[in-house]
C-alpha cells in the first residue's frame, strides 16, 4: 500500500474529518511529503479540505468526500427530497402537509426495506435448508 | 458543472426549479449568455428561464453581470451558472430540516391524537373533546391514532441527521 492510499484510508477512518498534522506524524514522514500526497487527493476529488486550528496549531481538517455524499442522502426519503427546500408557505412543521407527506414517505421506505430484509432472511433461510438437506443426501449416498 | 444524475443533486434542484428548470439547467449554453439566448437554446420558455434564474440567483447558484450598450444606453443581463457552493447550501437545507423534524417530533411525542377512519381529519385529544369524538366533517366516530411507528421512524431520521 503507498502512502497515498494510507492517507486516504487514514482520513476515510475518521468520519468527523481529521487533521492533517495527524496524518504526517501517524504516516512518519515530513508535512511537506504530505501536503504533496493530500494535493493528489485533493485534485483526484476524493476529499474535502477545510481551514482548522490544531493545538492553536493552524492546520487542515480533512474529510473523505463519499461520507460528506453519504449525508446528504439523508435528505431524501424514498425519491422525495426535503419538503423544506424551496417551500415559500408560513412554516408551521407541527401541521406543515408537506412535511406529513416527507415523512409519510419515510415510513414507506422504512416498510420496503423491513420487507427487503425479510425476503433476504428468508432466501438465506432458504439455502440454508437446501444446503442441509444435499448434506444429507450426501451423507446417504456415502 | 454539478453532477445533476446525483439523486441527490437533482432531487434538490428539482425542488427549486421543477422539471422545466432542471431542463434548462442540463442544457444551459457555455459561457455568459442573456436569458433570451437561454430560452432559445434550451427550448424553455422565456418566462421559466427567467423565473429559473431568479430562484438560482436567490440561492447563490447564478451570477449575473450587467452591460450597458453605449448607443442605446440600454441594460443586457448576463448569466452564468455557478454551483461550486452547492455543499453549503446543502448543509443549510440539512439544518432546516432537522430543525422542522425536531418541533414535529417534540409535537408528535408530546400529543394525543384523534383520527376519522375516513381519513377526513386528525385532531388533538382536546380537540376531539370539543367535537364530542365525531369527525367535523362526515360525523363519524373518532378513533385513537397511534403514532409510536410514525415516531419511531421519525427519531431515527432525526437521530441520524444529527449525528452528521
Amino acid at each position: 500500500m503507498d502512502l497515498e492510499e494510507e492517507a486516504y484510508n487514514i482520513i476515510k477512518r475518521h468520519k468527523e474529518g481529521v487533521f492533517q498534522n495527524v496524518i504526517w506524524k501517524e504516516l512518519d514522514i515530513d508535512s511537506r511529503k504530505c501536503s504533496r500526497i493530500i494535493k493528489k487527493l485533493l485534485d483526484k476529488d476524493l476529499i474535502i479540505r477545510e481551514v482548522g486550528v490544531s493545538n492553536g496549531a493552524r492546520t487542515y481538517l480533512l474529510k473523505a468526500k463519499e461520507e460528506v455524499k453519504e449525508k446528504y442522502d439523508l435528505l431524501l426519503a424514498g425519491a422525495l427530497f426535503s419538503a423544506c427546500t424551496g417551500c415559500t408557505g408560513d412554516c408551521q412543521p407541527e401541521y406543515c402537509g408537506r412535511l406529513s407527506e416527507w415523512i409519510g414517505s419515510l415510513i414507506q421506505e422504512a416498510e420496503r426495506s423491513e420487507e427487503t430484509s425479510e425476503i433476504s432472511a428468508d432466501i438465506e433461510d432458504a439455502e440454508e435448508t437446501s444446503e442441509i438437506s444435499a448434506d444429507i443426501e450426501d451423507a446417504e449416498e456415502a | 458543472m454539478v453532477d445533476v444524475h446525483d439523486k441527490v443533486i437533482r432531487g434538490y434542484l428539482m425542488s427549486l426549479v421543477g422539471e422545466e428548470g432542471l431542463q434548462m439547467i442540463e442544457n444551459m449554453p457555455e459561457g455568459e449568455v442573456t436569458d433570451e439566448e437561454i430560452a432559445a437554446k434550451t427550448g424553455v420558455l422565456l418566462n421559466t428561464v427567467r423565473r429559473t434564474l431568479f430562484i438560482l440567483y436567490e440561492n447563490k447558484f447564478a451570477i449575473c453581470r450587467r452591460e450597458r450598450d453605449s448607443n442605446s444606453g440600454w441594460l443586457t443581463y448576463l448569466w452564468r451558472l455557478d454551483f461550486s457552493d452547492i455543499e453549503h447550501q446543502l448543509m443549510r437545507e440539512k439544518k432546516k430540516l432537522l430543525r422542522n423534524l425536531k418541533t414535529r417530533l417534540e409535537f408528535e411525542e408530546d400529543n394525543v391524537f384523534y383520527t376519522c377512519p375516513q381519513g377526513c381529519v386528525r385532531l388533538l385529544f382536546d380537540e376531539a373533546t370539543e367535537t364530542e369524538f365525531l369527525c367535523p366533517m362526515c360525523g363519524e366516530d373518532l378513533a385513537f391514532y397511534d403514532n409510536s411507528h410514525f415516531i419511531e421512524v421519525l427519531k431515527k431520521r432525526v437521530d441520524a441527521l444529527s449525528s452528521v
